[in-house]
């Protein structure tokens, strides 16, 4: 993995560094919060409340901010019932402000694309990286381009990893009916997947109607969900091909400033509940009150109806920590919506989820149980970085 | 250890220092001559490697570039590939990188090559991660962006190399580069920077150079590419080896000269300090101590002397490596900056080499201080006793490397053609060496005899016992000077010989008038246009693609190959057919004619001798439709060429192996003005001037390459025959003295002062002469050598033999001359002595 490493050390390099806004009170040279995200914004759009979520649109990318992805994970089952998670996510990252941006010659870039693949299943975790680059300006942008978002109909790409929609009538909501393809050669026989995704329910918009504060001084994201994708189709790890099924989450946010400058880094769930309910839950690490973690989510009915959760009204504790990939990350978590009556412990089988991509996180597939009889609650997945 | 002990073991080694080195007070002639000795073996020496380790600096450079190691897509038909090919690639899941390379002009007039990158689709380690410069991808991608360099680019770019960071220097025609960030580890002249800039600087538009993947990452060529794989991509250090091989073999020799010296300075310095080392020993100086301060003495000179040397060599080495970077350049296309780039290890390694030398030819010396009877006396006699064993000794070791030398040659003649480099200059070593240590002997025997003729002629026959007398003294110098002769013969004899062949075999290759190299895409229309005219007698297109010979059949035997080799499409037309040269068919130049029209093969001397093939074989090549088998059906000379070659009827390799259009050569009927029909094709094509060039331009480079390829070969041959003659003038300077003092007795008999001096001139001119008549035979040798052992396994061809009668005479000449010299100035100082001072001499001896 020669490549990833190389181009690990420039991208972190890059989503570190990649701002001209005065850096705040984190020392000199350190990255504001984790990988950068807590840089000012600076002379880009600025996410805050009261803007209005429009779709198709907002399907597509937003290069006035700085930072945007596209963001699926899944927990699947192969025939013979055996768990297999994916993680699929486009990230953008625009590099010079809407104001700064260079001529639209050809190769010139405002537009930096990175997209993380992995496949687990047991003690084994697959993951790939990709990047690429592209101008705003440039009319390659609707279908022909390295990389790129178009709402309309909906397709997210980069090389040959797509998402797409594949909805035939235009008019129609593209969003609705997907199909995920991704494969990558390497040495073990390659892995990647073919899956068909139909949404079950309706788009979430988190927070106050689809901005999330981030910390306690405003910092946030614009940032919807469509957590009820019933997918199907096949996945392939290490040459071997599976027929799958199962659920799906996936997350769109953008912002120009997502973390405070000094958030290090977040814990984020996401639950499928046995009894058809949802929950995103999420702390940044630092940035609360008196310095403390800012915690937030939302409370998902089977119907879509989402309840934000303040700060106050979720405890995460984590309970245990294992070794992945050299770092100890907690992968046993009590979470506790006293609101909603939920007591969950949430547990990853698999410690090695660790995601040695240029920006490395763990992200793997959890199971949620109640603390007092061991009972299957759920499944999700569970997002950690910073560690 | 006591204090008491300490104190008086501090006392013997500053004293007797002191004593040993107040020697070097009183004859201030010996120690120059040893330090020059050690002053010129060391520049010499560290010069050539300074060359080697900066053209090395540079190949590893090159190497590290991602623009090798990386396997290459072009298209097929030739022309550009654009930014939409690579788009459609990716989207196709295809792991390539675009590349765009091209060259801009410095305001010095240096040519730089420009190179974009994409960052995010390189695969490999990038620049960056070598480069040391991190965290500045954004700047590197966003305008202004960056120009990333190796800091001996800077000068060509007129900027100071502490003001270098951030600046923006302007280019020959004006335009400003983006700001610079240096990356040493970039090759020479070398401009790296974002694919957008590169795009802008070099107004490609959506064009591209070339795409690259990570080696092997793609199973096959995409359509209508061809995929070259970075294996059969051959490297510069690679080619270029055997040339520094030559470069040093050459400076080996230049330390052994330089060494001789040292050794005849440090012998005689003994000699006349036997009295001395006796007196330190009677006054109870231990013989450990005695050989300890003599190393420490050595080890004094060695650091002074070798300090020197590497000074100078650095020195040298900046003076010749603009010629020998230019030769890298040329003849293997070979970027080698021209400035010294130099390792820790270089300063270290060449001061190590002098002192190893140095000890080397100081051992004798500490031996026979080792053993210094303190009884003894030290006189001539005894020391010719001496010198008889030291004779037995040289005639021995004679004999043993002439063996050795022997078995080197028995082994070579065993190797196929081509191989044994590195026995094949041990052989010349062995062979230098051996004649080295008889000449000696043989001049001790030679006088032996002549004096038994002369014994009717007494001031003949003292000239001769008085010769023997010095010959002990003498040997060294002459041993060098014999060495250093039958080289520069070797060499020079070498050299012109290929240049005759050389220029013979380019006036056969090159029978066009005008070659023109138009862009890919109009080739067909020019080609077109030029068939319509009627001052053209006659087009030779050629084409060039690279492919592996898969395998090769000799003799009803198979044997399986994977080797990279080059495919040169040309023309059997009238011009060309009757000129081209041939050295092997296998019915004659008809048949291999008929035959390579027919599709059949001719290859290159240097792939026949390296794969051992001849006319008659059979060879498989990779070609874009699977295998292509063609016949061996003639072997050409192809001088100056590093690698093996296939050559083909242009139109075979265009549609067998789909080679893109390359040049075309012009053949004018006779009286046309060529310069007209340049001007028309610039004019109706808008062609720029280098893509036509006449024949004598070719002829003018080639021959411009050839002697700059010899240049340091001749300055190196020749600044090894000064120093042999300064050997000799310092061997002879040294013992002056006491020269005088063996006259004294003869003036004093009456023999006149003019008679003396022809006497010595008679002695010295005599003993040079046999010399360097010893060192023609040798010479012719050691020519007959490089030609035949080390010219085919450097280059891959080989030479007839060619002998100059006015070098050879050169040679003796130069022997005698250096010798005459070598006697005339003391001979004039015999000449200025009072004859009062000769009596007082002869009454102290």
């Amino acid at each position: 993995m020669n490549v990833t490493k190389r181009v690990a050390t420039i991208l972190v390099l890059l989503w570190v560094a990649g701002c001209e806004g005065e850096r705040s009170d984190s020392g000199p040279g350190e990255p504001a919060g984790f990988a950068g995200l807590g840089e000012e914004a600076g002379d880009f759009a600025q996410a805050h409340a009261g803007i209005e979520l429009r779709f198709p649109e907002d399907h597509g990318a937003h290069p006035d901010y700085r930072i945007e992805w596209w963001y699926l994970t899944a927990n699947l089952e192969d025939e013979q019932g055996e768990p297999l998670g994916v993680q699929w996510t486009l990230f953008r990252q625009a590099v010079t402000p809407p104001e700064a941006r260079p001529e639209p010659t050809p190769w010139a870039a405002d537009q930096l694309w990175m997209a993380h693949m992995a496949v687990s299943r047991g003690e084994t975790h697959r993951v790939a990286e990709r990047f690429a680059r592209s101008h705003s300006a440039d009319e390659r942008n609707d279908r022909g381009g390295q990389a790129g978002v178009q709402a309309q109909p909906f397709q997210a790409w980069i090389d040959d990893w797509q998402l797409a929609s594949r909805v035939e009538a235009p008019e129609a909501d593209t969003f609705e009916r997907l199909t995920l393809t991704s494969h990558h050669a390497d040495e073990q026989g390659g892995f990647g997947y073919d899956l068909r995704l139909a949404a079950d329910g309706p788009l979430v918009r988190h927070g106050e109607n689809g901005f999330s504060q981030k910390s306690a001084d405003g910092q946030g994201s614009m940032y919807y969900s469509q957590p009820f994708w019933h997918i199907e189709g096949s996945v392939t790890l290490d040459g071997e091909t599976r027929a799958v099924s199962g659920r799906g989450w996936l997350d769109r946010e953008w912002s120009s400033q997502l973390l405070g400058p000094e958030q290090r880094g977040w814990d984020w769930f996401s639950l499928h509940l046995a009894d058809g309910h949802k929950l995103m839950a999420f702390q940044l690490r630092g940035g609360g009150e008196d310095g403390g973690d800012y915690r937030s989510g939302s409370w998902i009915t089977p119907r879509g109806d989402a309840t934000a959760l303040a700060p106050d009204e979720l405890r995460m504790t984590p309970l245990d920590t294992r070794e992945a990939t050299g770092r100890e990350v907690p992968i046993r978590w009590r979470l506790e919506v006293p609101r909603v009556d939920l007591d969950l412990i949430v547990e990853a089988p698999h410690a090695e989820r660790w995601m040695d991509t240029s920006v490395p996180y763990w992200e793997g597939e959890v199971i949620a149980f109640d603390p007092a009889s061991g009972e299957a609650l759920g499944e999700g997945y569970l997002e950690m970085t910073g560690y | 250890m006591s204090y008491e002990k300490c104190c008086r073991t501090q006392a013997v080694v500053v004293h007797g220092l002191a004593t040993l080195l107040s020697h070097y007070r009183r004859h201030p002639g010996q120690l120059a001559m040893l330090l020059l000795g050690l002053w010129v073996a060391s520049a010499l020496w560290s010069g050539v490697q300074a060359i080697n380790a900066s053209a090395r600096d540079s190949y590893a450079r090159a190497e590290a570039l991602f623009t090798t190691g990386l396997d290459r897509l072009e298209r097929r038909d030739g022309q550009a590939l654009t930014l939409n090919d690579y788009l459609r690639l990716r989207r196709a899941g295809l792991p390539v990188s675009p590349l765009l390379e091209g060259h801009l002009e410095a305001p010095d007039g240096t040519r730089l090559t420009v190179i974009g990158i994409d960052p995010f689709t390189l695969p490999g380690d990038s620049p960056f991660a070598t480069a040391g410069s991190t965290g500045e991808l954004t700047d590197f991608l966003t305008p202004p962006w960056q120009t990333r360099l190796a800091p001996d680019t800077l000068t060509a770019l007129g900027v100071m190399d502490r003001r270098a960071r951030g600046a923006g220097p302007r280019l020959a025609d004006g335009r400003r580069l983006p700001p610079l960030v240096l990356a040493p580890s970039l090759p020479p002249d070398t401009l790296v920077m974002d694919i957008a800039a590169a795009a802008v600087l070099l107004d490609s538009g959506e064009r591209l150079s070339r795409m690259v993947a990570a080696p092997d990452s793609l199973a096959e060529a995409p359509e209508g590419l061809v995929l070259t794989r970075a294996a059969t991509l051959v490297s510069p250090g690679q080619l270029t080896e055997s040339f520094h091989l030559n470069l040093t073999a050459m400076a080996l020799l230049a330390l052994v000269v330089g060494l001789f010296i040292v050794q005849a300075a440090l012998g005689l310095a003994l000699e006349q300090r036997l009295a001395m080392l006796r007196t330190l020993r009677a006054l109870g100086v231990s013989g450990r101590s005695l050989v300890g301060l003599l190393t420490l003495e050595l080890l004094l000179l060695g650091l002074v002397g070798a300090l020197a040397g590497i000074v100078s060599g650095v020195w040298l080495a900046r003076l010749l490596l603009p010629d020998v970077a230019a030769t890298l350049g040329s003849l293997y296309g070979a970027g080698v900056t021209a400035e010294l780039n130099l390792p820790w290890h270089y300063w270290v390694g060449g001061v190590a080499v002098t002192l190893g030398g140095l000890f080397l030819a100081g051992a004798g010396v500490l031996w026979r201080a080792a053993r210094l009877s303190v009884l003894g006396l030290g006189q001539s006699q005894a020391w010719r006793a001496g010198f008889r064993r030291q004779l037995r000794f040289m005639r021995l070791a004679g004999a043993l490397v002439a063996l050795a030398g022997l078995a080197l040659w028995a082994w070579l003649a065993r190797q196929p053609p081509g191989e044994g480099l590195l026995a094949g200059f041990g052989l010349m070593a062995a062979l230098l060496l051996a004649s080295a240590l008889w000449l000696s002997p043989l001049l001790a025997a030679l006088l032996a005899g002549l004096e038994k003729l002369a014994h009717r002629r007494p001031l003949t026959q003292w000239a001769l016992a008085d010769l023997q007398l010095q010959l002990p003294r003498l040997s060294l110098a002459m041993m060098a000077l014999l060495i250093a002769l039958s080289a520069n013969l070797g060499v020079s004899s070498m050299v012109g010989g290929f240049r005759l062949t050389f220029l013979d075999w380019l006036d056969q290759r090159l029978v066009a008038d005008l070659y023109l190299r138009p862009p890919a895409e109009r080739f067909e229309e020019i080609d077109a246009w030029l068939a319509e005219r009627a001052e053209v007698a006659e087009r030779l297109p050629t084409r060039r693609t690279e492919a592996t010979l898969l395998e090769v059949e000799r003799e009803g035997l198979t044997r399986e190959l994977a080797l990279p080799t080059s495919l040169y499409g040309i023309t059997p037309g009238k011009a060309l057919m009757p000129s081209w040269p041939l050295l092997a068919t296998l019915a004659g130049r008809e048949a291999a004619w008929q035959a390579f029209r027919e599709g059949e093969a001719f290859i290159n001397e240097q792939l026949a001798i390296s794969e051992g093939l001849a006319p008659g074989d059979r060879l498989i090549l990779g070609a874009p439709q699977g295998r292509e088998g063609v016949t061996v059906a003639a072997v050409y000379p192809d001088y100056g060429n590093t690698r093996g070659e296939v050559l083909l009827a242009t139109p075979q390799l265009t549609s067998r192996f789909g080679a893109p259009p390359g040049s075309i050569g012009i053949v004018l009927t006779a009286g046309t003005d060529d310069a007209a029909l340049g001007q028309a094709l610039t004019r109706r094509f808008g062609l720029g001037g280098d893509s036509l060039v006449d024949q004598r331009e070719v002829k003018r480079i080639a021959t411009g390459i050839f002697e700059r390829t010899f240049t340091i070969t001749r300055a190196l041959s020749a600044l090894t025959l000064g120093v042999a003659a300064l050997a000799l003038l310092a061997s002879l300077l040294a013992q002056a003295r006491e020269r005088r003092r063996r006259l004294a007795p003869l003036w004093a008999l009456g023999v006149p002062r003019a008679q003396l001096i022809g006497v010595q001139l008679g002695q010295l001119g005599g003993a040079a002469f046999v010399t360097g008549a010893l060192a023609i035979p040798l010479g012719i040798v050691l020519a007959l050598g490089l030609v035949e052992v080390i010219n085919v396994a450097a280059f891959g061809w080989r030479l007839p033999l060619f002998l100059f009668p006015e070098e050879i005479l050169l040679t003796l000449a130069t022997a005698v001359a250096v010798a005459l010299l070598a006697t005339a100035l003391p001979a004039i100082t015999l000449w200025r002595t009072p004859p009062r001072a000769l009596l007082a001499e002869e009454a102290n001896s």
